[in-house]
């Protein structure tokens, strides 16, 4: 395959960068060019070395070495004021949004017009709706962020970056939180963009994305550009090989399975009130069978934390039955609910699954921490725990120095394996599993996806919550769609589709 | 026969001679160091059987890297000191002189006066901080103890070790239940217990003089303007004069009591399900409680254990050394246990050496005071600068970096030359 | 009854005021320090500092003014330890704030003896701010109103202005929008080119010179002398007074006077010698009363996001 031509100019170039972080090379002689008016991809697997590079372009990073070269010119980034001052914005995965301040303010913050160091809310606002007016991003310049939906939220960032005339927008794994639907939307705005003269860099995982979207292609992995691309030259595959850099699978084998007649868990009519006392489940009513997987679709923020945390006794319920093997369980608490083998792997494995400071084995043992025969009397048996992680250990391939290792040492997917070693060894009758590949590279959700579809065969009721419709496709026995705090709508994986599921995630009606 | 069979023959054993060597040291120093050593020789080779050689090397290493931010936190203390003295005119040759020589020779006995009651203030504070709570007010539930010891030891009237121990007993938990109020609202508001259990320190110090003046003794045998009536002798802790004759009279056996507990402390916090629990909810709130631990109780288990801990120290000075209660009787053991537990990064065993240190430093102020012109104020500023070299760890990391990157750069330089 | 109408009068409500403006000021640091991210519980050891040379400059040069000064510059040289063990070396800010408390009293204590030669209390101030009292023509010829807030000592005035200073700040310039955007969301802030370090550092060190001046007050206005210790908590206080007043001067400032007014009380109270009970049951009332107030107001208002919570771009350290 030639190297991919271009005749527009070329304004932005990295030569040679190379980030170093004390244990992780995260950036070697990394060489990437950008054109005027073209959307480019950086393609990559989680830990392949996109983010840093573009933290490295924006100016939160200092590379370890390598040039930045701006329309030919080399440029230093010694802050993100920097980059931003020479015409840079950047759109995080994770937005960088102020949640109680208005919309005004996220976007002025930093550039607020006014004179002698005061603001001038009325000449702000006066500006943020001239800028969403020319680039066609309705806002309501007042309205706080955190009554926005994640859509416009996004929108308040592409805001805030064009706001400071931006010509490089750089979107960091935009399309992660967004539905089908808003998506398109999102490419809309993009090649709007692109067509009144930004250039745009997205960074991002998903094959479908980077051939929606983008003119050309480079793809990285291990820290290392391993190939550049156009768009209409490539196809799906070709890329998924060099991304992987092996041949790729992209669905784990699933065979059918029959799933027994009584469910072993029950919802009823469920009703939960989140922090704020607003209803974020209102009269969800759910069962699994055993042997099978009922995934949850859904965007985020429909309620599936509280769904999860009422299920597990973290959150109470207001009204509502929750019956598991036949016994009323709504209000039990967690220690109860783990005492009658329901096992749970959260969403947030560092803030909910794991005690980062503690050992493999005192993290495999929390929770069957007051039994025996982890304990005699109140006194813990070490000799048992740290033996028994070790068999755990080896059963779930957990790659360690020892078992004596604080959990803060382990790789992301192998930090995963600990809590479902923990998880699933003990023999659950029913199993609550939240977005347990996010963040994982390939090797690792291979891994734990056969894992989870073993405890079916082992027919153990699987509850799925994910917010990555791949993965509920993947796994999934029966979909239903969570909106609102309802289920909207039942689907056979196999009788659908991602765009038709999607459609019923942003609350269509048949 | 399996040498491996003597393991629990090693480990009393080392318990034994640690025992007798530390009484033995408040007399005689040199058997008594040499029992200390048998101890820990002992208690090496109790590991080795335990774990081998390459986990005891382990094990040393990690106590040497443990060791070394504290000891260059103290060197680099004492140099500042000596520049302080140097700029207001002290002479720092003889005034360290006198300070060494006065804190671990001529009034040692002074410095383990003093440590016994940082020991247990001490471990009240760092036992909290497992918890990720700040036992900040450990000065209130200190009077309160040395309150309720002083009324206990006027009123009981019973064989002598049973009213000790029902003293220790009964004033602790009076103290652990000063820490209620804080434990609830805690629990139930989220009300930071830094600033509650300040207001009950300041609330406690306050109520003691009303105590002292209803218990009160002839203020002209104390240069203080209240003081209490004397214990009788019956409720006096032991002194190592009664079997050790080379020991100072007013040496009591309440650094034995804080050492043991300090044992206790670190037992339950590392080899029980009370402790564990007390580690999760402190480490990470949110995934302990997805495992079923109570937050709520835990906080309450560890607020009122400091409490009980504090308070102790009380009890100690009470019945142990001044056997009545004064105004203003405390030298601030309360605010010292903050500086003692930080020191030992809230390890209960680092807290034995950490509030002996700080002991130490108190006596040999006072004795440099006396036969040098040097003021001993000057012990707190080394104290205060000791606290901040070791607790701003990451002080060390930086410094290191900026080497590692200095170093890096010359490198560079140098091969970009070539 | 009699003894009602001899402790609740105009006396009492001007006592409130002038009790409550140390608390006021270290309050209002509190508010600008916590809303830039930075935990603060080092406010009671700036404020003693403050005190200490205050009182030190009031005494060598016989003016109350170079004094005031001193304090502040004081407390504010001292609130930058704080800032450089919290922001620049990642340390822990309740266990900095801890250690410098310690550090403050042994700092006080060195320097009491190397000036004065003793500890304990220094000699009276014979010029201070007590004597010069301001009475605002017109003003302070309201009733009641008039003596609490026109008819007072410099230093409680400055307080009046710095609470509408810093309300103004915080709401209306961009360096108030920093600090707020540095406690709610320091990445965001840093994304945007404005160095959160830069925002802490100032917070922190507002609060330094706000404290600074409250040990002031108590040394050089409020009393004639310093003492070892003298600020009796307030520190803390003021911290409660951040909280319960919703991370916002002008609540700050109500609580603050709701503070003052207990110890007022119990000025009154131990005075009056109204009832027969033991001085040391009314001068417990403040603390009784911090207790109550963060038991009883700490839901009311949300913490801003970040704050307590390090910040670090690059994992340089391990």
């Amino acid at each position: 395959m030639s190297a991919p031509q271009d005749t527009k100019q070329v304004i932005l170039e990295t030569k040679d960068i190379v980030k170093q972080f004390p244990r992780v090379l995260a950036n070697n002689d990394v060489n990437i060019t950008l054109h005027e008016g073209e959307i480019l991809s950086l393609l990559g697997e989680n830990g392949a070395g996109k983010s840093t590079l573009m933290n490295v372009l924006y100016g939160l990073y200092t590379p370890t070495s390598g040039k930045i070269l701006l329309n030919g010119q080399e440029v230093q980034f010694n802050s993100p004021k920097d980059a931003i001052d020479l015409g840079l914005g950047m759109v995080h995965q994770h937005f960088m949004l102020l949640d109680p301040f208005t919309v005004t303010e996220n976007i002025i913050l930093g550039s607020e017009p006014g004179k002698r160091g005061t603001i001038d809310y009325k000449q702000a606002r006066r500006e943020v709706k001239e800028i969403s007016e020319k680039y066609n991003l309705k806002i309501d310049p007042d309205a706080p962020i955190e009554t926005l939906s994640v859509g416009l939220q996004q929108r308040v960032e592409i805001l805030k970056a064009l706001y400071r005339r931006a010509k490089i927008l750089i979107l960091d794994e935009p399309t992660a939180v967004l539905t089908p639907q808003e998506v398109d939307e999102l490419f809309e705005v993009i090649r709007d963009l692109r067509n009144s003269g930004v250039s745009v860099i997205i960074i991002t995982h998903k094959l479908e994305e980077v051939m929606a979207i983008s003119d050309r292609v480079y793809i990285l992995r291990g820290g290392e550009v391993v190939g550049e691309r156009n768009t209409s030259d490539t196809d799906k595959t070709d890329l998924a090989n060099l991304m992987v850099g092996r041949e790729v699978v992209l669905t784990v084998e699933k065979e059918d399975k029959q799933a027994g007649d009584t469910p072993i868990l029950t919802i009823e009519d469920l009703r939960v009130l989140n922090l704020k006392n607003f209803p974020a489940i209102d009269g969800l009513s759910l069962d699994v069978k055993p042997g099978e997987i009922v995934g949850i679709a859904g965007v985020d923020g429909n309620g599936q934390t509280e769904l999860a945390e009422a299920l597990m006794g973290l959150l109470s319920v207001d009204s509502g039955k929750i019956t598991h093997l036949g016994d009323d369980i709504t209000h039990m608490g967690t220690k109860e609910l783990i005492g009658r083998s329901i096992s749970y792997v959260p969403s947030d494995r560092h803030r909910f699954g794991l005690i980062l400071p503690m050992t493999i084995g005192e993290n495999i043992m929390l929770g069957y921490h007051d039994r025996k025969p982890y304990v005699r009397g109140i006194q813990l048996n070490y000799k048992y725990i740290n033996s028994h992680a070790e068999e755990l250990v080896e059963a779930y391939d957990i790659r360690t120095p020892d078992v004596q290792n604080p959990a803060e040492k382990l790789s992301g997917g192998n930090q995963q394996k600990v809590i479902l070693a923990r998880e699933l060894s003990r023999e659950p009758t029913f199993l609550l599993v939240s977005q347990p590949t996010r963040g994982l590279d390939v090797g690792a959700i291979e891994y734990i996806h056969k894992q989870i579809l073993a405890m079916r065969d082992r027919n153990v009721a699987i509850l799925l919550i994910s917010l990555e419709l791949e993965e509920i496709f993947a796994l999934s026995d029966r979909i239903e769609v969570l909106y609102e705090g309802k289920i909207v709508k039942e689907f056979d994986p196999k009788k659908t589709s991602h765009k038709e599921v999607g459609y019923y995630m942003t609350g269509g009606k048949e | 026969m399996d040498i491996k069979k003597l393991k629990p023959v090693f480990f009393i054993a080392s318990i034994l001679m640690a025992v007798i060597g530390t009484t033995l040291y408040m007399g005689s120093y040199f058997s008594g160091l040499l029992f200390i050593l048998a101890a820990v020789v002992l208690f090496l080779a109790y590991k080795w059987l335990e774990s081998g050689t390459a986990a005891l090397l382990g094990l040393i290493k990690a106590g040497a890297q443990a060791l070394m931010v504290p000891v260059f936190g103290i060197a680099i203390a004492i140099v500042l000191g000596a520049l302080v003295m140097l700029a207001s005119n002290y002479d720092p040759v003889e005034s360290y002189r006198a300070l060494f020589y006065g804190a671990f020779v001529q009034n040692w006995h002074v410095s383990v006066l003093n440590a016994a009651p940082l020991m247990f203030t001490g471990l009240s504070v760092a036992l909290a901080f497992h918890a990720g709570l700040f036992n900040i007010g450990a000065e209130g539930q200190y009077y309160i103890g040395a309150m309720a010891a002083t009324f206990l030891g006027l009123n009981l009237n019973l064989p002598p070790f049973l009213s000790l121990i029902l003293i220790f007993v009964i004033a602790g938990m009076l103290a652990s239940a000063w820490n209620i109020v804080p434990a609830i609202l805690k629990v139930r508001t989220g009300a930071h217990e830094v600033i509650t259990t300040m207001m009950l320190a300041h609330t406690a110090r306050y109520l003691s003089p009303i105590f002292i003046r209803a218990h009160g003794g002839d203020p002209s045998t104390s240069d203080h303007a209240y003081v209490t009536d004397q214990l009788p002798e019956a409720n006096w802790l032991p002194r190592f004069r009664s079997f050790l004759p080379e020991a100072n009279y007013r040496l009591h056996v309440g650094i034995l009591i804080g050492i043991a507990m300090a044992l206790l402390v670190y037992y339950l916090l590392y080899h029980t399900r009370i402790g564990f629990e007390i580690r999760a909810v402190g480490q990470n709130k949110d995934a302990a409680r997805a495992q079923g631990i109570s937050i709520g109780k835990n906080i309450m288990m560890a607020l009122l254990l400091a409490g009980f801990l504090a308070g102790l120290a009380g009890v100690n000075q009470v019945v142990g050394l001044d056997h009545k209660l004064y105004e203003n009787l405390s030298a601030g053991y309360g605010w010292n246990g903050i500086s003692v537990a930080l020191l030992a990064s809230s390890h209960p065993i680092g807290v034995i050496f950490t509030a002996l240190l700080w002991g130490a430093l108190d006596a040999g102020g006072q004795y440099m005071a006396r036969v040098t012109d040097t003021s001993n104020s000057i012990v707190e500023i080394i104290k205060g600068i000791i606290l901040f070299l070791v607790v701003a760890k990451y002080i060390y990391a930086y410094l290191g970096n900026r080497i590692r990157r200095y170093r890096r750069r010359k490198q560079e330089a140098a091969e970009g030359a070539a | 009854m009699e003894a009602f109408f001899t402790i609740a009068n105009t006396d009492l409500l001007v006592a409130m005021v002038r009790l409550s403006t140390p608390i006021t000021l270290a309050a209002i640091g509190a508010v600008i320090c916590e809303r830039s991210g930075i935990v603060n519980i080092a406010m009671e050891g700036i404020m003693i500092v403050g005190a200490f040379f205050a009182a030190v400059g009031a005494l060598y040069t016989g003016n109350p003014w170079i004094g005031l000064l001193m304090g502040i510059v004081a407390g504010g040289i001292f609130s930058l330890i704080h800032a450089v063990a919290t922001v620049s070396f990642h340390l822990n800010h309740v266990v900095s704030g801890a250690v410098l408390n310690i550090l403050a009293m042994g700092v006080t204590r060195y320097f009491m003896v190397l000036f004065f030669g003793h500890p304990g209390t220094t000699d009276p101030i014979p010029n201070n701010l007590g004597q010069l009292r301001w009475a605002i023509p017109g003003l302070s010829k309201i009733p009641v109103i008039g003596r609490m807030f026109f008819d007072q000592t410099p230093i409680v005035y400055f307080s009046f202005i710095l609470v509408i200073f810093f309300a103004w700040f915080m709401k209306k310039t961009k360096v108030g929008l920093h600090i707020r955007a540095a406690g709610e969301h320091p990445l965001a802030l840093e994304t945007i080119g404005v160095s959160v370090k830069k925002m802490r550092y100032l917070g922190v060190f507002i609060s330094g010179l706000t404290s600074g001046m409250g040990g002031a007050y108590l040394a050089i206005e409020n009393s004639a002398s310093f003492t070892e210790g003298m600020t009796n908590g307030r520190g803390f206080i003021a911290l409660a007074a951040n909280i319960s007043g919703g991370w916002n001067p002008i609540g700050a400032f109500i609580a603050s006077l709701f503070f003052g007014f207990a110890d007022a009380l119990q000025v009154r109270f131990q005075v009056g010698k109204v009832f027969d009970i033991p001085e040391e049951i009314f001068i417990i009332f403040p603390y009784v009363a911090t207790i109550i107030a963060v038991a009883g107001l700490v839901r009311r208002s949300r913490p801003p996001k970040e704050v307590g919570v390090d910040f670090m771009i690059e994992q340089e350290g391990d």
